[in-house]
């Protein structure tokens, strides 16, 4: 009976083993081709085969596009953890003078129909990047005072995309320039809601009082112009 | 000949897993957002049905009654495992999209269902022939409702675009299934009990 | 009905037709406060969706009724009206009325019809249309037109609920809102939830005519209350006040027309107590830790769910029979 049953599990781990020798290969490049899909479809014409490189300063890895000597572009495996429901994963492909040429999807588990619209061609968070100079976006959503367009009714995962992207481009920088460029939007950030959580023990907007603040319309946190000293 | 066609057709309408069976609920509900992923979910299933059912019909007399789940369960893992590093290999679009349920298949009822109900009972080529009407039965299910649910959720075919703008998102999304899945069982009663 | 024999079955029973057709324009009568708040604060459009929306319910259940089911004719008991006007104050103004037209069919079609009718429905018909659009069309259901005298296209609950999750503390806020105009009216969401008074105004004609028991709506939002009082004791930055919770969102055109429909709410006033707790419990976790601002309509089908459950524990005390000591 153990006999039996020993014998069948030598006879198919034998199989399973066989095929696993045979499909080795063909799984590696099926793999390693998905990479290399993400990039073309993010930079420009290139023909080394890029390997993942790391940076200082950026959590993720990026490859260094060439064509002949000449290097044309980079393209960064950046991650948000601000998205809705976990992270957002973009692959950012930059040409050497900065321009953002195109930006994938890797990943992302935000809410059907509302966040996951980011993954659709031409969406207009996309074309709020694709084919501009990097240094001349204001990377936040217009919501925030930037120039990027949310998805409607996905603000939260549009904030997410655009952080996203802002990494990728610290990143940029520092394998430009050469200089440690750490990504501090995200810090910001967190220091901005630190602030925002301590100031309501203080009196609010600093300067002027509550009501001059009303006037105003906007809230203490809006523009109530020279009475406000809190901006 | 008659014996072994009614083996092999009484798996596709009369004893349909998905609509009249019930079995294998699982990858039913998770892997029909699409026309192409329910065919080749419902593929994988059937090449591992297929074989393990000719392969059990084999040794059938060789396995002592009581170690015979877990030789039939060595038997399907294997396969599955084959059919999961083909996949993985030569269509890993697929394999990503299927992902977990590709494993999953060693726990579908149908296959060891089948094993054991037919198999381990019937001679190679009627299991075989088993397999492959039960397999087809359940593939051609798993299609239709992935066929039902992209033309509803995004008003696609195989990828195609019917009409633009997509359609109701929720028959992409799990309740989607669930709906689908209940006024097809209705259909598929309603049009059996009239033959 | 003369010609109709007497049936005895088991429970739950079903009123007789008369009966229903009475109280379900008690309900419709009940309403007319919010629909005129509604006409009020988003004009013509409010009154075409809602017209269109009792249409569709009307048409689909006569349709299924005599093509599919082959029975009788119940379109004499308006509950398929009442259907239709809740399923239209659950959807913006804007909507699409081709969309209005998909709710209307599944919520007769497949939340009422495909069980058998009225009586034999697991689930309130108007929230599985919504709750389906909901998941359905995202986009189209969660952008609300601006009302009169409303803030911002958004629905207050959803405002909120993101600028708490980027840290904006609670005071700042409520700048934004007066608690006092919203009660009427004066904010953004969906047809007939925007005004607590109307809805209460409802809420007391139902008492007064006896259509339904206090129970439910009352201890539907107490646990809301509560809960959001806790934790806006706790943190009162972080969180919102259970004031702005009950006047906003569906809770209270849930609370007092959807979780007390009969059919879907448990026999026993016991059970219903214990039904309208879940119902106020599983809307504020919804709430306050949920993927979504508003969570009455989920919070009410699963409850629903769970009815023949607790009126399978929860029975009603059998007639002369002396309970035994222990």
């Amino acid at each position: 009976m153990v006999l039996v049953l020993f014998v069948i599990c030598l006879v198919a781990s034998g199989a399973v083993a066989l095929v696993n020798n045979v499909t080795a290969e063909p799984i590696a490049k099926a793999q390693a081709q998905k990479v290399v899909a993400a990039l073309k479809a993010v930079l420009p014409e290139f023909d080394n085969t890029p390997e993942a490189a790391t940076v200082e300063g950026f959590e993720g890895v990026y490859y260094e596009a060439k064509s002949g000597d000449q290097t044309v572009g980079y393209a960064f495996e950046s991650t948000s953890p601000n998205g809705f429901n976990g992270n957002v994963k973009l692959m950012v492909g930059f040409a050497v003078d900065g321009t953002i040429v195109n930006i994938e999807v890797l990943e992302q588990a935000e809410t059907p129909g509302l966040g996951t619209n980011m993954t659709v061609a031409d969406n207009v968070l996309l074309l709020s990047f694709r084919g501009k100079q990097a240094a001349d976006v204001n990377m936040t959503v217009k919501k925030d005072g930037g120039d990027v367009d949310a998805l409607t009714a996905a603000t939260i995962s549009s904030r997410a995309y655009t952080d996203a992207v802002a990494r990728a481009y610290a990143a940029f920088k520092s394998v430009t320039t050469g200089e440690v460029n750490a990504y501090t939007s995200a810090t910001q950030l967190k220091a901005q809601t630190e602030n925002a959580t301590t100031a309501t023990e203080a009196p609010a907007c600093g300067g002027c009082t509550k009501e001059e603040a009303q006037e105003c319309g906007k809230g203490p946190h809006g523009n109530c112009g020279a009475n406000c000293k809190h901006k | 000949m008659g014996k072994n066609l009614s083996t092999f057709t009484s798996g596709i309408v009369k004893n349909n897993p998905t609509f009249v069976l019930v079995l294998g609920m699982c990858p039913t509900l998770a892997t029909t957002s699409s026309a192409a992923n329910g065919m080749g979910m419902g593929a994988a299933t059937m090449f591992v049905l297929i074989m393990s059912n000719i392969v059990i019909s084999l040794i059938k007399n060789l396995i002592p009654d009581k170690v015979r789940i877990p030789a039939y369960i060595v038997v399907i893992a294997s396969f599955v495992t084959v059919v999961q590093l083909l996949m993985q290999a030569y269509l890993p679009d697929l394999y990503n999209t299927l992902g977990v349920f590709i494993p999953l298949i060693v726990v579908n009822c149908i296959i060891l269902g089948r094993a054991e109900a037919f198999a381990s009972k019937n001679g190679v080529w009627a299991s075989a022939l088993d397999g492959a009407g039960i397999g087809l039965g359940f593939t051609l299910s798993l299609t239709l409702i992935g066929m039902v649910r992209e033309i509803l959720g995004n008003g696609q075919i195989f990828g195609m675009d019917l009409w633009q703008g997509g359609g109701a998102l929720i028959f992409v999304l799990a309740p989607g299934a669930f709906i689908v899945l209940g006024y097809l069982m209705i259909l598929f009663r309603k049009l059996t009990a009239k033959k | 009905m003369s010609t109709q024999k007497l049936v005895i079955s088991p429970a739950p029973h079903v009123h007789g037709s008369n009966d229903t057709r009475r109280m379900m324009g008690d309900v419709l009568i009940a309403l007319l406060p919010a629909l005129v708040v509604s006409v009020l604060a988003y004009g013509w459009q409010a009154f075409i969706v809602t017209a269109f929306s009792v249409a569709c319910c009307v048409l689909t259940e006569w349709f299924v009724q005599k093509f599919l089911l082959k029975g009788p004719a119940t379109l004499g008991n308006l509950s398929a009206v009442v259907t239709g006007v809740l399923l239209a104050f659950n959807l913006p103004a804007n909507i699409p009325l081709g969309l209005v037209a998909i709710g209307a069919v599944v919520a007769i079609g497949i939340g009422k019809m495909t069980f058998g009718g009225l009586g034999k429905n697991p689930f309130n018909p108007a929230l599985v249309g919504r709750v389906f659009l909901l998941i359905a069309f995202p986009v189209a259901m969660t952008t609300f037109p601006e009302a009169a005298g409303a803030v911002s296209g958004a629905t207050p609950l959803a405002v909120a609920k993101e600028a708490l999750k980027v840290g904006t503390p609670m005071s700042e806020v409520m700048q934004n809102f007066d608690l006092g105009a919203m009660s009427l009216g004066m904010r953004s969401g969906s047809l007939g939830e925007i005004s607590a008074v109307a809805l209460l105004l409802g809420f007391v004609w139902l008492l007064v005519r006896r259509v339904i028991r206090w129970h439910v709506p009352v201890f539907v939002l107490g646990t809301m209350a509560l809960i959001s009082g806790i934790t806006w004791a706790i943190a009162p930055e972080q969180y919102m006040s259970p004031l702005f919770h009950l006047l906003n969102g569906g809770a209270v055109l849930g609370a007092v027309f959807m979780a007390t429909d009969y059919v879907t709410s448990p026999m026993t006033t016991k059970g219903a107590i214990i039904y309208a707790i879940g119902i106020g419990m599983i809307t504020m976790f919804v709430r306050l830790w949920g993927a979504y601002p508003e969570g009455m309509s989920f919070a009410i089908l699963i409850m629903n769910a769970v009815v023949p459950l607790i009126d399978k524990y929860v029975r009603p005390k059998r007639f002369g029979v002396v309970k035994s000591k222990k």
